[in-house]
């Protein structure tokens, strides 16, 4: 795929004007380029709504209204800052700012996806509106695990999370199955969407090396009502970008739309089920659309010294351990229903979007579809060398236990368990190549 | 698998369950508890702000925990005005128009905190309450986003005060945020109006909206305009700075007759978390709290002179300009005046703009007393500073979302207007048909 140089990236490159990270903090929110008035139009109103702060109903500003009954923040970039990743707390009296934690029960669901909770349903919504209990709070323990030591005396500690729910409104969760979810950087989605489910199971029928094996996750899409290949999602639990879209509205928001017309209250939350709405949906459809085109529309970030021999090494070093076995490097569309400028291109985001067995040290125990809770999606890297720059922090892996690559990496284990023994076996220089290269995507 | 720990302390939302859900009307319920540690915020500033400061907060202060309502100003006052023993402790907004409301109806809390280190007056404008009932958190400053790569290509000089930009040669460069559309601009029109006198400054504005192109609400950023398309953008300076901050190739002016628009907190009168009011309060305030204004993604003019020793040159420090003389917008004139004014804006000139943007080129081209008349014709407004100054006229404009019979005369003065702006523009169409 041809990239262009966005403006921002353009002053930059010719000024050097503005020093250190301040540079690259938008580079997640940048339109694509050649776009008409009436597209970049549609692309502002979208930003306006992953930006705007939701309101409670009632209110005069209707088109804004519909946050709750039960919520977990006000906006999308509450979780996502920027476009960004979010962050995991740094202690056990800190909030979940931005990350949550996904809930339900041992089975499934009548599609085959996670059972939810019947007093708390999937996810716990820690704010309420008024006269509504929020359903609790979540806090985490850290737990330091394993201490390792890295050719180069290099010391690395592992941490794992242990969750300690606390207010809660609803009863026990003793009988959840619970896993935390840290926002993730939503950049490039659109591609992402428009790979073919062709391309996804073909690559899941391919004989890998190291004992890879990587298969689709297939879920249930409720607006086609159709079983299809997931995609995105920790889980790879969500089949299209449009559905992640208006899954996190009515998750997280608790905003309703065309696919998710009913408030996300539980048979025990009465106060939930009488609270006022804001109109059937609260979302309309041309705010779905915005939100997506603007999403989908959004500039792939573009790579720094690439060139840099460091990087060049690194590069050769990533493929050569075999992280590129699930984290390949390019893709193709295929034809994408909506937006023909993602159609047909070569990407590069260093993914199979495939669920792999990533091992016992990183599982939650919780199915979701047809992954269960050892296995992940392998989750896309371009940008994620941007990641102190956008976020102004680093929290990795699906709980933010990762505080740097390193970490990240060190937690691999199941398929990547081989990939992760070379890299923790590499000699410095070459250990801090890798992470060179991996810090210029 | 993360394996979950409950505890189960007496909490507010245990007792909200208990007492179950009530109406929104009276939001009974929503903080009641014998002791609480949530301070209930009331704000429309943004996201990026609202995360910073709540993490900010909480982490200096363990012993409380933020709830944030986001509500936009002209939508506050309901909630804000909700009777009982629960309810918000803070409100924190750029709305200096309810806040003289909330004082008026004694609605606040005199503010009892440490406010040494702060004026409370910046230039000609009071930024504190004079009697005490609330404090500026933040100004914001109104000027111009120019492009200069962009300016330098379309040969267009650098604009120094409002009535450059009436000139036309900045025809089809300019975008300006519709003041009655869009929050921050409202206060954008009687800044000029105040500077330069009534007649003179609509006359400006007719040829300003001539040149412009306006944006709503929702729609892009007036940097995006500055950055992309139209080389200059009337604007507010928080949205330029954050964004030359992080690269933008824009450079924001500050006209010659500037004007702020104060930002404010204050705590309610039946805040039932008074201590923790405070401390929100006081934090905000504090030189930590004012320093995060100064981050990227926030870029607002605290209100500390102190936070302005050591951030760099480039920070635009108001108070250096105020004592430069560069602010004499008097805020406090133009809070009751703004709704007539803005909505005056909308109909003679925003509703008209295509039409205004015809006219004005074609009127330049007349010659002789024909060009003089359909000029004054362009220029002239239907209403005088003395009528937008009228109590009763301000009353209508200020409650027309909430009275229905406001409303209805509302509607009928902007009918008016809109009648008188219509024959005037016809009679300059007629004097272009003579010519």
């Amino acid at each position: 795929m041809k990239r262009r140089y966005s403006w921002l990236l353009a002053f930059m490159l010719a000024s050097g004007a503005v020093a250190g990270d301040a540079i690259f903090a938008e580079s997640f929110t940048q339109p694509m380029p050649k776009m008409n008035d009436a597209e970049r139009e549609q692309f502002a109103r979208g930003r306006g709504l992953i930006r705007q702060s939701w309101v409670i109903a009632p209110s005069k500003d209707r088109e804004i209204a519909g946050l709750g009954p039960l919520y977990n923040r006000l906006a999308c970039i509450s979780c996502h800052p920027r476009n960004g990743r979010g962050k995991a707390p740094e202690d056990s009296e800190e909030r979940m700012f931005s990350m949550l934690v996904r809930l339900s029960v041992p089975g499934e669901n009548t599609h085959g996806g996670p059972k939810p909770h019947p007093a708390y349903g999937e996810q716990l919504n820690e704010e309420g509106i008024p006269g509504v209990p929020g359903e609790g709070r979540a806090f985490i323990q850290w737990k330091e695990v394993e201490k390792l030591i890295l050719p180069g005396e290099e010391k690395v500690s592992l941490r794992r999370p242990e969750i300690e729910f606390r207010e809660l409104a609803y009863g026990t969760l003793d009988d959840a199955l619970s896993s935390l979810r840290v926002g993730q950087q939503m950049v490039g989605m659109g591609y992402l969407d428009a790979v073919s489910a062709e391309t996804l199971e073909s690559m899941a029928n391919e004989k890998k090396p190291d004992g890879v094996k990587g298969r689709v996750n297939h879920v249930w899409n409720p607006e086609t009502q159709r079983v299809e290949t997931g995609r995105f999602g920790y889980k790879a639990n969500v089949p299209s970008l449009r559905l992640q879209i208006a899954s996190a509205f009515a998750g997280d928001l608790g905003l309703t739309s065309s696919i998710f017309p009913d408030e996300n209250c539980t048979s025990v939350q009465a106060a939930c089920k009488k609270a006022p709405s804001s109109g059937t949906p609260e979302l309309s459809e041309k705010q779905l659309n915005e939100t997506e085109f603007y999403l989908a529309h959004l500039e792939l970030p573009v790579r720094r010294n690439v060139n840099a021999p460091e990087v060049l090494r690194g590069a050769a070093e990533f493929t050569r351990i075999g992280c590129a076995t699930c984290h390949r490097q390019e893709l193709e569309t295929g034809k994408h229903p909506r937006f023909s400028r993602l159609s047909q291109q070569k990407i590069q985001p260093y993914t199979d979007l495939l669920i792999h067995d990533m091992g016992e040290g990183l599982s939650d125990g919780r199915p979701d579809f047809q992954a269960d809770g050892r296995e992940w999606r392998t989750p896309p890297l371009w940008g994620i060398g941007l990641t102190e720059a956008v976020s102004e922090s680093h929290s990795y892996l699906h709980d933010g236990r990762a505080r740097n690559l390193s970490e990240a990496i060190l937690w691999h284990g199941g398929e990547a368990k081989i990939a992760r023994d070379r890299f923790a076996g590499l000699p410095e220089k070459e250990r801090k190549a890798l992470l060179a290269f991996l810090n210029s995507l | 698998m993360s394996l979950p720990v409950q505890t189960h302390a007496f909490s507010r939302r245990r007792f909200v369950q208990a007492i179950g859900f009530l109406p929104l009307a009276g939001f009974t319920g929503f903080v009641r508890a014998a002791s609480r540690r949530d301070i209930v915020v009331v704000t429309s500033y943004h996201d990026e702000l609202v995360s910073r400061f709540e993490a900010a907060f909480e982490k200096a202060n363990p012993a409380w925990r933020l709830r944030v309502i986001w509500r936009a100003a002209h939508d506050a006052m309901p909630m804000l005005r909700q009777p009982g023993p629960e309810g918000v402790d803070v409100y924190w907004s750029p709305s200096p128009g309810n806040f003289a409301r909330l004082k008026a109806e004694n609605l606040l809390r005199k503010l009892d905190i440490e406010r040494s280190g702060l004026p409370g007056r910046l230039g000609n404008t009071q930024i504190d309450d004079a009697d005490g009932y609330y404090a500026a958190f933040e100004v914001a400053g109104y000027g111009f986003a120019v492009n200069p790569a962009y300016l330098k290509e379309h040969d267009l000089p650098e604009p120094r005060d409002w009535i450059d930009l009436a000139d036309p040669r900045y025809a089809g460069h300019l975008s300006l945020p519709n003041p009655a559309r869009v929050a921050f601009a409202t206060v954008i029109p009687d800044i000029p109006l105040q500077a330069y006198g009534w007649e003179k400054a609509w006359a400006m504005w007719s040829a300003i909206v001539a040149n412009a192109k306006l944006a709503g609400r929702g729609g892009a950023f007036v940097t995006d305009e500055a950055a992309n398309q139209r080389s200059i953008g009337i604007s507010i300076d928080f949205f330029v700075a954050g964004a030359i901050a992080k690269g933008a190739p824009l450079r924001f002016i500050y006209p010659r007759h500037g004007g702020v628009n104060p930002s404010q907190v204050g705590i309610l009168a039946g805040s039932q978390n008074p201590e923790g009011a405070r401390a929100f309060a006081s934090f905000v305030l504090s030189e930590a709290g004012q320093r995060l204004l100064t981050h990227p993604d926030i870029r607002r003019l605290p209100v500390r002179p102190s936070v302005y020793q050591g951030i760099g040159r480039d920070y635009f420090d108001p108070f250096a300009a105020a004592a430069a003389g560069e602010f004499s917008y008097d805020s406090k004139r133009g809070l009751k005046r703004l709704p007539v004014i803005a909505a005056l804006f909308d109909t003679v000139l925003v509703r008209r703009q295509e039409k205004l943007a015809l006219l004005w080129p074609k009127a330049r081209k007349l010659e002789g007393k024909r060009a003089e008349e359909a000029v004054r014709l362009l220029s002239s407004v239907p209403v005088s500073e003395a009528q937008a100054d009228q109590d009763d006229w301000q009353q209508i404009f200020a409650n027309r979302r909430d009275d229905k019979q406001a409303e209805s005369k509302a509607v009928l003065l902007e009918r008016e207007w809109a009648e008188e702006t219509d024959a005037r523009l016809a009679r300059v169409e007629k004097l272009l048909d003579q010519s």
